[in-house]
């Protein structure tokens, strides 16, 4: 990688530098909880009635995980302390820290509420090297918000997420430049991204255990292994290949929203309730980004862990829940002979190829109603008097809790 | 049933009676042709759930008899054959079709389940292939080509007390025409025909032959040259178009009409999918420019008189129903009349007053 170049001594060293961080609160909604409540700290707490939606680290070296059912979780875990979620404590705390990302360096790419990669080379001389950087941000959203977070810092995006994951919890790991393969390679194959059972059990298989053993081996029998694309993907991982840079301010190009629900059945009639649930989150937040989405899916989990989706096009792009909720039924009720047979675990709806609601083409109005106006008057009432305020009719015997999103820059 | 005809009369009924025989439908026997001989006259007939299309030619005939057959691999073979007389023999066993040094022969499809072809019954009346042909040009495509949107993937027919008016709408464009002079309906009378079915007709419509129109009670059929289309009448109800044309357009722009069109061809290279062309009219005349943010701006001033209320007006439009709306009006000159940037505008040519198009604006926030 280092070129020489007597001209330009010093690019071969900035390039090589250890630059982009990957910033990580550890178990978000239980440190949420067990900061707001003292009676909580130290103990195994788990976040959701129905599902476990966080579990605190004292929870997890029981086995709890991340979408178990609750009663498995109780069952593993007999002492933990289960508390409902507080949506808004959740939003407003991801607030305060992504407000300290945007203090330390204008380069911030948002992954979710909880995680974010940030670019901080070219900090050196003005504010310090990255592992000071990192410090001190740590230690800033442990005395500010209260929250413990981890960071890895390496050469690429994907090296810098293994990093902060290795160093949880609250740790920071730095891999620096020229070290990463002596870092990468003892890892195991599931620290790779991309690497979920399937894979990892179809590597092991061939007797390919850790990260440097997938590296040895050839593009074209990866590609034999796992198909083409997982193929290249893996081998690129696996040799610290990510030349992607920190994107800031990048509009998503989509907005969903799902909800885990558990293994009882549920009848059509049921999942469309929920279904409508999330098309009116979702529109919601379309309509506040000024964005209109030409294209809906729905996703959906079996009881065996299965993960299906199905997709379809409008002819127009639209903001509207009558239209995409029209859509998304569609959808469902296409794939509910599957849904029936595989029992429905979860249930997300997504609004994806958007496009700024800067134009909107009008209709001719033959009715004297305009569609339209019904979802701003209730955008409008709910921002008022929040989320609660307005319901759907048939969400009258629903439990709608405001899920804490990722702020859109253009929101 | 055996005959021998010119490959390119054959290749001609073929491909217009497979318009109808799509295999889109759910009848796996609408994916074939039915071919019936009698004496020297051949009927081929495609048809799907709501078409029929018809072609009647000249053959050398040997024996009577009906076939169906594959509707695109009949085509596709007939098509590749070489100049020349070709021969369908059904007499016995696998239909053959062969010409020159080929020969094909293929399974056929019991003909038993293939319900012979009806046309409308009723009275006809003979209208100018010319007007009707133009007619369709300007008004098929502002229908729906969504099969959820019902209605409006129509074309309404009403008699009107001049003559004959066709009408539709996606509900973001509206096209009106008037055919004066023509009485196909009584007075007062109205019906809904798919716009596919004429769409397709469009496509057949040769303006040496006279077109023969039957309504019936439930379908309608069209009979032009050796072609006759038949089509179910639609049920549902129009919505009242008259109430989206606005009344009080204090606002007129009065420009060329190709000039218009090239500009807004030229400008709309900027607005991608998504992005409306803007049209900036004041006394000076008429500005079309566009923003994109993704691929970058574009403008150009066109002459134009404006007259009006409101001393500056912009209106942003969809940059393709805007094109639409200027090839289907006819004439040099065109007015556009406007209310305001949320409200409709009408394109009319000012040589004529038998089209006009209502556009719906795209709203810029």
């Amino acid at each position: 990688m280092a070129q020489p170049n007597m001209a330009q001594p010093n690019i071969a060293e900035d390039d090589a530098e250890a630059t982009v961080m990957h910033a990580d609160l550890d178990a978000f909604y239980a440190s949420v909880e067990q900061r707001d409540d003292l009676s909580l700290r130290g103990k195994p707490v788990i976040v959701g009635m129905g599902v476990v939606l966080a579990a605190s680290y004292e929870a997890r070296s029981h086995g709890v995980r991340t979408a178990m059912n609750a009663r498995e979780a109780s069952r593993l875990c007999p002492s933990a302390i289960v508390v409902e979620p507080r949506m808004s404590a959740y939003s407003q705390a991801s607030k305060d820290v992504f407000t300290i990302f945007g203090d330390t360096t204008p380069s911030v790419e948002g992954l979710s509420i909880d995680e974010a990669f940030l670019e901080v080379g070219g900090l050196r001389r003005s504010v310090g090297s990255p592992r000071e950087i990192a410090a001190t941000l740590r230690a800033r959203v442990r005395a500010e918000v209260g929250l413990t977070l981890s960071i890895g810092i390496a050469t690429t995006k994907f090296l810098a997420k293994v990093a902060s994951a290795v160093g949880k919890p609250d740790g920071l790991l730095e891999v620096p430049a020229g070290t990463e393969m002596d870092f990468l390679h003892p890892l195991p194959v599931r620290r790779l991204w991309g690497v979920g059972k399937v894979t990892e059990e179809r590597l092991h298989a061939r007797g390919v255990r850790t990260i440097g053993e997938l590296a040895a081996v050839d593009v074209p029998t990866l590609k034999s292994w796992l198909g083409t694309a997982s193929g290249h993907h893996m081998h690129a991982l696996a040799h610290n290949l990510d030349p992607r840079p920190v994107v800031t301010g990048e509009r998503r190009s989509s907005v969903g929203a799902q909800r885990a629900l558990g293994n009882r059945g549920r009848s059509q009639a049921e999942a469309e309730v929920i279904l409508l649930e999330l098309v009116d989150r979702v529109t919601r937040r379309l309509r506040r980004g000024n964005r209109l989405c030409r294209t809906v899916m729905i996703r959906w989990r079996g009881h065996n862990m299965s993960t299906h989706t199905m997709s379809s096009s409008l002819e127009n792009p639209t903001d509207s829940t009558a239209h995409l909720l029209a859509e998304a039924k569609l959808l469902l009720e296409r794939s509910w002979p599957e849904i029936h047979r595989l029992g429905l675990g979860l249930l997300g709806f997504t609004a994806a190829n958007l496009s700024e609601a800067a134009a909107v083409q009008m209709a001719l109005d033959f009715t004297g109603r305009n569609i339209n106006e019904v979802d701003t008057t209730i955008d409008a009432v709910r921002d008022r008097f929040g989320n609660s305020a307005l319901k759907r009719g048939s969400l009258l015997k629903h439990n709608p809790t405001e899920m804490p999103v990722l702020p859109d820059p253009g929101e | 049933m055996k005959f021998r005809c010119e490959k390119d009369v054959l290749v001609e009924a073929l491909a217009n009676s497979g318009r109808a025989a799509t295999g889109r439908a759910s009848n796996a026997m609408m994916s074939g042709l039915r071919l019936e001989l009698s004496g020297n006259s051949l009927q081929v007939t495609g048809r799907d759930e709501h078409l029929t299309i018809s072609s009647d030619i000249q053959v050398a005939g040997e024996s009577d008899g009906v076939v169906i057959l594959p509707a695109k691999l009949a085509l596709d073979i007939v098509r590749k054959l070489p100049s020349g007389a070709v021969e369908v023999d059904a007499s016995d066993g696998d239909p053959k079709i062969s010409g020159g040094r080929s020969e094909f022969s293929m399974r056929s499809m019991p003909s038993h389940e293939y319900a012979v072809p009806s046309t409308a019954e009723g009275e006809s009346v003979v209208v100018s292939t010319q007007q009707l042909s133009d007619a369709l040009k300007q008004v098929v495509r502002a229908a729906s080509t969504d099969d959820a949107r019902g209605a409006l993937t129509g074309v309404l027919m009403s008699a009107e007390e001049t003559g004959l008016r066709l009408v539709s709408t996606d509900s973001y464009r509206l096209a009106v025409r008037d055919l004066p002079g023509t009485t196909v309906l009584d007075e007062g009378q109205k019906v809904l025909v798919p716009s596919r079915a004429l769409n397709e007709l469009g496509r057949m419509l040769d303006s040496d032959e006279e077109t023969t129109l039957i309504l019936g009670a439930s379908d309608v059929t069209f009979h032009t040259g050796v072609v006759s289309l038949t089509t179910g009448l639609m049920v549902e109800a129009y919505p009242p178009y008259q109430s989206v044309i606005p009344k009080d357009t204090p606002n007129r722009l009065t420009t060329g009409r190709e000039t218009l069109s090239r500009a807004v061809d030229r400008v709309k290279l900027m607005a991608g999918e998504n992005s409306p062309v803007r049209l900036s009219m004041d006394a000076d005349g008429l500005k079309i420019h566009t923003i994109n943010r993704d691929v970058g701006e574009a403008a150009e001033v066109v002459d134009a008189k404006f007259e009006g209320e409101a001393d500056e007006i912009t209106l942003a439009f969809n940059g393709n129903f805007l094109l639409d709306g200027l090839d289907a009006t006819t004439g040099d000159e065109i007015t556009l009349d406007v209310v305001n940037e949320k409200t409709a505008a009408v394109l009319r040519s000012t040589s004529s007053s038998e089209f006009l198009y209502v556009l719906m604006p795209v709203q810029v926030s």
